[in-house]
């Protein structure tokens, strides 16, 4: 997908490294293939990983236990996968935080090869369009998108979030659309939020 | 094997950026509490950015874009694989442009 986007293998895999967040990297992939600027890749980014607030701060009480250097180490490798199988062990009775790093490096390696290979891999390929790979990352986020679709409270904010695209991109089609969209999305899961019932309307 | 500087900035900006949520929310539960509703909020994001990049490739795509979203639908249903479905969806997006007239 970043080949697509006019990402060298190595630039891929360094992004990989760096970010390390695979919704991330595809919104801002298809930001740079679109011409959007780095404050929208950002914004975007911060958007996306906003679900790690949450982790780390369920992880606190047990993460809390080592040393701040080990603590943000860990943190460095945490992913949506680590954390669900931390938490998971956690509950069973699993109190070394160690367990978090092991299992988040686990999950952090193979991403880094997997992208140096598929980026590299890439370049073979002789006419993207006719093969389809410029739909490599719509098809992606799609599958995203139904695999995050759990249930019923969540179609006001995906509503919200296909009309807002769907009206910035024929006003002004740029990086921030999926932005808005995201905002739209999360604002109307606040808005909807119902307090007395302690779930979304 | 090319690296350019200019992307440099853009790269570290974005780690940046990455690593903040991860370490800010262990960080910042020394001072905040985070309510229902705020979770209900953060928890929505994914989804909704997700949609704001499909929404304009599908209203702009023709016939192969939209038969590709149709695959990739049926695809997740039945595998329940991201990946799989990703393959799926972009087969059936060749394959139409490769049988119908551009």
């Amino acid at each position: 997908m970043a080949r697509e986007a006019g990402l060298s293998p190595l630039e891929a895999t360094l992004m990989s490294t760096l970010v390390y967040s695979g919704t991330a990297q595809a919104a801002t992939v298809g930001g740079f293939a679109t011409g959007a600027g780095i404050l929208a890749a950002v914004v975007t980014v911060l958007m996306l990983n906003a679900r790690y607030l949450l982790y780390g701060a369920s992880l606190r009480p047990w993460l809390s236990q080592t040393s701040p250097a080990q603590a943000y180490a860990t943190l460095w490798f945490l992913g949506d996968a680590n954390w669900a199988m931390s938490t998971k062990a956690h509950a069973g009775g699993e109190h070394d935080a160690a367990f978090i790093f092991g299992s988040g490096v686990s999950m952090y390696l193979p991403w880094v090869a997997g992208t140096a290979l598929g980026a590299t891999a890439g370049d073979w390929i002789a006419d993207p369009r006719t093969l389809g790979v410029d739909f490599l990352l719509v098809a992606f986020c799609f599958a995203m998108a139904i695999d995050l679709f759990k249930s019923r409270t969540d179609v006001a904010p995906a509503a919200a979030a296909v009309v807002v695209a769907g009206l910035l991109d024929r006003l002004a089609p740029s990086g921030w659309t999926l932005v808005a969209a995201g905002f739209a999305g999360g604002f109307t899961a606040w808005l909807r939020y119902d307090d007395a019932k302690g779930k979304a309307a | 094997m090319t690296l350019r500087v200019e992307l440099l900035p853009l790269l570290l900006a974005l780690a940046l950026a990455s690593f903040t949520c991860r370490a800010g929310g262990f960080w910042l539960m020394r001072f905040v509490t985070v309510t229902p509703r705020l979770r209900a909020m953060l928890a929505a994001a994914p989804l909704a950015v997700m949609l704001g990049i499909v929404t304009p490739a599908a209203l702009r795509g023709g016939l192969p874009e939209i038969a590709g979203l149709a695959v990739t639908f049926a695809a997740m249903r039945l595998w329940r694989s991201d990946l799989v479905a990703m393959f799926c969806g972009v087969a059936a997006v060749a394959l139409c442009r490769g049988l119908l007239p551009q």
